[in-house]
């Protein structure tokens, strides 16, 4: 988000799932769609069958590229120095849009003058694709009427993260490819409400709608909303909080419906941290490897168990609807906020209490009635309501009660004005392989599981169908090892160890390593490393050098 | 944009260019059936269900490929046209092979679900099988321990070994919910403002009170008893139904907001035209049978003798008898078998049944003869007791005079009546003798006033009520149970209480009677002699569960129950012991729903069956059972991925498949979407075990909660479980597709492993401790409160998730930011 705001002002999908069919070439960079977003990935495949040309860049054979015009195969970590050599032919070819540029970019000449050395033959060194390949999909992209390009974490979870996702942008700016259909810059986001979490503000920068919390304006509107005083004091980032703790700064946290052990990189450091803490409360539907450690564990619904809403990736605001009631005493997880608020401070935020429903046990406000304070927040979002949102979804921009929302962004401009092209220099993974740890290691999903694993390992056909963690690695690494495919391995990092099957396969160039980080028991986050993205203060979950070791 | 004009079925209908009849017609919302169409994808083997007649046109036309043109006329319902599709439907029915319902769904009088309860066991969902049961039967605790258990007569699992302990199942749901004090959160509808008078706390009034108040009406029973119960409580003694349960019962039914006049007599207390006046709009006799027809033999005004319902109410209300150490009881009814181990249980150390046919011939269960048999009661058969005028020995207080019977020729319908042997007469000395020669609701007419004297009774003592209306001979007034049809067991009484409540219901909503279950079955052979061994090639021996039991010499020393229920483990073995016979696809079988639909009477024309193919379940998300296939190819064509292949060896004469075979491709991705586009039940999800019948779905449109894709799906939703999650075609950004997530990841949402309940650890290295809501939020309260007094507001962080709501992110945020006063906030995912 750092890097799309950096260079248009505002951060999210820039197009539709639906406009997919409609591109011409589909750029897919650092995500296996297929499996972590499977109806996109249908759909990027129906695009390709008729006849949109797709071009994968991953470091694995991944199930898209059976269907890829172009696979190019870069080496973990080295997304950052690819795209910018694409840009570089681009400009060197003259391919550019510079009728879009023009009108719609600055900063060009110094963008141009920072990847002046990015040749194809530079970045075949550095990625090890062929330079031919590079100038051949540069052409194709530059060349298509409607290029649209689709990343994740495989492009954002690097300590060049937010640089990586500039590249992305300054290569979408000067092919003109933002603002029509079919095409723009597209962060396909991992979890469902990763965007609604995003617009509400639970961020320590932003307020609800994306408006900074240092902005004396939008301070004294929010004071005046939720009629308290609201501190200028910037707050700590996720990331930040364990050496907070460590410092003896911190000693509250209360974190709801998240699994940091499992899900940070590095994750015993982020264990050790938390065990520190004076009180630690934990919300979630399972007693988690977090929630283990707390002092307080709060009983919370599943989605099937509340009214509220999430936003997609495609910035489209949709109802979520209680099915059935929680389990025992549990609590949807806006009634617990609202109890806890209740509890600490009265009745003086916002009437924080309320009767119970004998079945559901709510306690008010309501999800309709926070909903309707969130349009007040946030002139985005002003014009929806849950009457309209029964209709069908809206996605936003939707600033009255009759617009019909805004699929495209930046049909006429973008909210800081220009699309500042900005200089990136490459720099490669803060660690790289050396003789003591000789392979790459990178992480990522597979279909039948989800995150941590605490909602999809407790569902028999999805853990059935992929019940145990593995390490995929190249023939040539096995045999140099003398492994047999399946046999148990030990792999360690710097920062961990952990044991598990290995499957040999082409999918992963030799030297290079994949793990899915489902698996509490071989937790791939004990191994990655939690060095941080200057910018963003993403980790780089996504590379890391590790040995594996036979049993 | 072109258009047409045509005419369907008379109404001019203006079209796009370029669209099908097919689809002109369901735009215009005219529906013309189909089994084999999918949008887009022209089927190689047209199923012809579709077709309508064109003017002009010789023969009928396939509304699916044929475009709509101008000026057409088309008629999709004619006589030819219903004709020709009844003539399709019965070729496809005539080799689909399987059960719609199971058999012992079928013989249950009370119609219960009964293969989806045991699913439900089989699942650990004990709660969900219970509101199942109380669909149809609001007094499983009772039922479930006193049952005759018509269903286990007719399990298919007898067959291979012995049938599934069904009634066990059924008390171990009850008894598990009542155990973890599980509130079953039962909904009713909107109150109507009609009021009803029920007559009779017993089975059949509790009955009709929980279905008439579950529809909103406002009730009231009438017991002439000091507690509600009726039979259950005053008939059965507690070695059969403890009283605690009875009360659990009771009070669970209560729960749904009933009123209750204890100790209230009709005939004495109150009258129908006192309860007309106080402006009940109904009422309901359900008084039970509780008069015991008397025991018509000479000299039996003395001491010591006793009739059978008088005897058990005593018994029940705890009266302490002498009753001497000898005693008979006359009779072989169910009440008979009671009494006597009552009797055995009062200390009398000689019980004897007498009756004057043979034991086979008793109308007792044979299942309650043996119970009684086990506990040293003694058969004295082809004996009838001829007075009690004898002089009595000095050890005992009667002499009952006894004369032998011997079977007479048989009638017309080759009935042997019983005829005394002159000269066979005996004696039997006892202390105590009691009668159980049957009850009836009513000795004579009805005391009480002008509207009872116009009640109807049947000869029997019984209540005329018009078997189809429930109706009494007096407006308004409706009657069940025991009190209109004799004394039979519980669930005949909840049976018939239930459609009197039905009945009632129409009857002061002035609307039409919710419909009985349609009797259209699929059947792979009604009686066992029908059914084909091959069903059961791949099932191996398991014998049922042993109902753990007090061995009878402990047991006849006190009241306490003899069968003590099955534990958790045991049930979950008795329920996976279930074959499954009914199809899960009951609720979605567009074969079946056509059928019905065009009437086809499959009885006549035909179905499968032996099974020509195997089951298989070698897929890790889908159950291909190709006996059921009608190779409509909706699952190959709907497939996204190209991953499913139905193929036929070849074709027989009237064009359906020979050979065929359903195989998953190596790159199918489980996402399911053939399953829920197979127009049969030939494709299962594995994970659906539970048939979804007459049942109450909710369906529910919500949001995924896995990627961010966002895609639309629907919760099929019955009582408080998620039976199963769809996708509508015609929604976005999916349109239908789901991922394997998106299908079959719910299982974690009724996962034993739930937090329910707030944890605190109260010092560090101490264990977690579950306490009460009140007591976790002081903890987190107090704690949070002294960080923020001691420290400051930057002292504590919140991190918000992307898995939660945008409501639940802003609320929480906003808790951090003018709550505490920082901006500590941040969530995992931010990036």
């Amino acid at each position: 988000m750092t890097g799309l705001v950096t260079v248009l002002g505002s951060g999210a999908m820039t197009n539709t799932i639906n406009g997919i069919v409609d591109s011409d070439v589909m750029l897919v960079i650092g995500s296996n769609t297929t499996e972590t977003h499977p109806i996109i990935g249908l759909r990027m495949l129906a695009a390709a069958k008729k006849g949109s040309k797709l071009i994968v860049a991953d470091p694995r054979r991944i199930k898209l590229c059976d269907s890829a015009d172009q696979w190019m195969q870069q080496r973990p970590g080295t997304d950052g120095a690819l795209i910018n050599a694409l840009c570089h032919v681009i400009i060197r070819d003259e391919l550019e849009d510079k009728e879009y540029i023009a009108e719609r970019a600055e900063n060009f000449d110094a963008f141009k003058e920072s990847i002046a050395d990015c040749t194809p033959e530079w970045a075949a060194k550095i990625t090890n694709v062929p330079a031919t390949v590079i100038e051949e999909v540069a052409h194709i992209f530059a060349k298509a009427d409607r290029a649209g390009i689709y990343y994740t974490m495989g492009i954002t979870q690097h300590t060049s993260g937010t640089d990586n996702v500039c590249s992305l942008a300054n290569l979408a700016v000067i092919t003109g490819n933002l603002g029509k259909a079919g095409a723009g810059l597209n962060p396909l986001r991992g979890q469902n409400n990763v965007q609604g979490a995003s617009d509400m503000g639970c961020n320590p920068t932003f307020f609800p709608g994306y408006q900074r919390c240092d902005d004396e304006t939008a301070r004294k509107k929010f004071a005046e909303i939720w009629d308290a005083p609201i501190t200028d004091k910037p707050g700590l980032l996720a990331t930040e909080m364990g050496d907070a703790i460590m410092e003896g700064k911190l000693a509250g946290l209360w974190i709801m419906g998240e699994n940091p052990i499992l899900s940070d990189p590095n994750s015993a450091h982020a264990k050790k941290a938390f065990e520190q803490l004076d009180c630690l409360v934990v919300q979630d539907i399972f007693l988690t490897e977090t929630a283990e450690i707390a002092d307080v564990v709060l009983p919370a619904a599943s989605f099937a168990e509340k009214n509220g809403t999430f936003a997609n990736t495609e910035r489209k605001v949709q109802r979520v609807r209680r099915a059935v009631p929680p389990p025992g005493d549990a609590r949807d997880d806006l009634s617990i906020i609202n109890m806890v608020s209740n509890r600490m401070l009265g009745n003086r935020h916002g009437g924080y209490q309320g009767t119970t429903d004998p079945i559901y046990h709510t306690v008010p406000p309501l999800a309709s009635d926070v909903f309707s304070e969130i349009t007040k927040c946030w002139v985005a979002m002003e014009g929806m309501s849950y009457d309209r949102l029964e209709e069908g979804a809206l996605a936003w921009p939707c600033p009255d009660t009759d617009h019909p929302g805004t699929p495209i962004l930046h049909e006429s401009g973008f909210p800081r004005g220009k699309a500042w092209l900005s200089a990136i220099t490459w720099d490669g993974p803060a660690e790289n392989p050396d003789d003591e740890y000789p392979l790459v290691l990178t992480t990522g999903r597979v279909l039948y599981q989800y995150h941590t694993g605490t909602m999809t390992r407790r569902s028999e056909v999805l853990e059935n169908s992929a019940p145990s963690a593995y390490v995929e690695m190249n023939p040539a690494d096995a045999e140099e090892l003398k492994l047999a495919d399946n046999e148990m391995v030990r792999a360690s990092s710097r920062r961990g160890s952990i044991e598990l099957a290995v499957r040999i396969t082409e999918r992963v160039d030799k030297g290079i390593v994949f793990i899915p980080f489902h698996y509490k028991e071989a937790s791939a986050n004990l191994l990655t490393n939690d060095a941080l993205d200057p910018h963003c203060k993403i980790p780089e979950a996504k590379v890391c050098a590790i040995k594996v070791e036979k049993m | 944009m072109s258009t047409v004009t045509l005419k369907i079925n008379g109404n001019e209908i203006i079209a796009e260019d370029g669209l099908t009849i097919l689809e002109v017609a369901k735009r215009s919302d005219i529906s013309i059936p189909t089994l084999c169409f999918i949008k887009g994808k022209i089927s190689k083997n047209p199923c012809k269900i579709c077709v309508v007649e064109v003017e002009g046109q010789d023969e009928l036309m396939r509304s699916c490929v044929t475009l709509a043109r101008d000026g057409m006329v088309v008629q999709t319902d004619s006589e030819a046209v219903v004709a020709h599709r009844q003539e399709r439907l019965a070729i496809l029915s005539e080799t689909h092979f399987g059960d719609c319902k199971a058999p012992c769904n079928l013989t249950c009088p009370g119609q219960i679900n009964v293969q989806g309860y045991i699913a439900h066991v089989a699942r650990g969902e004990y709660e969900e099988a219970l509101r199942l049961v109380m669909e149809r039967n609001p007094v499983p605790f009772s039922v479930g321990r006193v049952c005759p258990r018509f269903c286990e007569t007719r399990c298919r699992r007898i067959l291979i070994d012995e049938p599934v302990s069904i009634n066990h199942l059924k008390r171990f749901v009850a008894d598990w919910c009542m155990s973890h004090e599980i509130d079953l959160k039962i909904p009713k509808d909107k109150p109507t403002g009609k009021r009803i008078a029920v007559i009779g706390g017993g089975p059949a009034g509790l009955t009709a009170a929980w279905f008439l108040t579950r529809k909103g009406h406002d009730v009231t029973i009438f017991e002439a008893a000091p507690k509600l119960g009726g039979a259950l409580r005053y008939g059965f003694p507690d070695y059969k139904i403890p009283k605690e349960i009875v009360d659990y019962e009771v009070n669970t039914i209560l729960r749904m907001g009933i009123n209750i006049r204890l100790s209230q007599k009709w005939g004495k207390d109150f009258t129908l035209q006192d309860l007309k006046d106080m402006g009940f709009d109904a009422t309901f006799i359900g008084i039970g049978a509780t008069i015991d027809v008397p025991f018509d033999v000479p000299c039996t005004d003395k001491e010591n003798v006793y009739t059978a319902a008088n005897f058990l109410r005593m018994i029940n209300e705890g009266r302490k008898l002498d009753l001497g150490s000898k005693a008979a009881v006359i009779g072989g009814n169910n009440i008979a078998m009671e009494v006597a181990r009552a009797l055995v249980r009062e200390g009398v150390e000689q019980v004897t049944i007498i009756y004057p046919r043979a034991r086979l011939e008793m109308p007792a269960n044979q299942r309650n003869v043996k119970e009684a048999e086990k506990e040293g009661i003694q058969f004295l058969l082809m004996a009838s007791p001829s007075g009690l005028c004898a002089v009595p020995d000095e050890n005992n207080r009667l002499k009952l005079d006894l004369i032998r019977m011997k079977l007479g020729e048989p009638d017309k319908k080759g009935k042997r009546d019983i005829l005394p042997i002159p000269g066979s007469t005996n004696s039997l000395s006892v202390d105590t003798v009691v009668s159980s020669l049957g009850q009836m609701a009513v000795d004579g007419v009805m005391a009480g006033g002008e509207l009872e004297a116009q009640l109807k009774m049947k000869p029997g003592g019984m209540f005329f009520a018009n078997p189809r209306s429930s109706e009494t001979s007096v407006e308004g007034v409706f009657a069940g149970g025991d009190a209109a049809n004799g004394t039979k067991s519980v669930i005949q009484a909840v049976v018939s209480a239930r459609r009197a409540a039905n009945n009632i219901n129409a009857y002061v909503m002035s609307c039409e009677k919710d419909p009985a279950d349609n009797r259209f079955n699929f059947t792979r052979g009604r009686s066992f002699d029908d059914v084909s061994l091959k069903n059961f090639d791949e099932i191996g021996i398991k014998l049922r569960e042993k109902m753990p039991e007090r061995p009878p010499e402990v047991s006849t020393q006190d009241y306490d129950e003899v069968k003590l229920g099955f534990t958790e483990k045991m049930a979950k073995r008795e329920a996976d012991r279930c074959l499954k016979c009914g199809c899960t696809a009951f609720d979605r079988c567009d074969l079946k729903r056509l059928d019905i639909d065009l009437k086809i009477n499959i009885n006549k024309t035909g179905m499968g069956k032996v099974p020509v193919y195997p089951v298989d379940t070698s897929h890790r998300a889908i159950t291909v059972d190709p006996n059921k296939c009608i190779f409509c190819g909706r699952c190959e064509r709907s497939c996204e991925y190209d991953a499913l292949e139905v193929r036929a060896e070849s074709m027989d004469d009237k064009g359906r498949p020979v050979g065929l075979t359903i195989d998953f491709k190596e790159n199918c991705v489980s996402c399911g979407k053939c399953v829920e586009n197979c127009s049969t039940g030939a494709l299962n999800k594995n994970n659906r075990i539970v048939p979804i019948q007459g049942e109450n779905v909710r369906e529910i449109r919500t949001t995924c909660p896995y990627c961010g894709t966002g895609c639309q799906m629907i919760l099929k939703v019955k009582g408080h479980t998620l039976m199963e999650i769809t996708a509508d075609p015609d929604v976005g950004p999916n349109y239908g597709d789901l991922c394997v997530k998106g299908r079959f990841g719910h299982n974690f949402i009724q996962h034993p492993d739930r937090l329910k309940t707030p944890l605190i650890r109260r010092q560090k290295g101490m264990p977690l401790e579950p306490v009460k809501w009140d007591e976790a939020l002081d903890f987190m309260a107090q704690s949070f409160s002294r960080i923020l007094g001691e420290k400051g507001p930057d002292a504590l962080a919140g991190l918000s998730s992307a898995r939660c709501t945008s409501e639940e992110n802003y609320a929480f945020q906003k808790f951090f930011r003018s709550g505490i006063g920082t901006n500590n906030i941040d969530h995992c995912a931010r990036y």
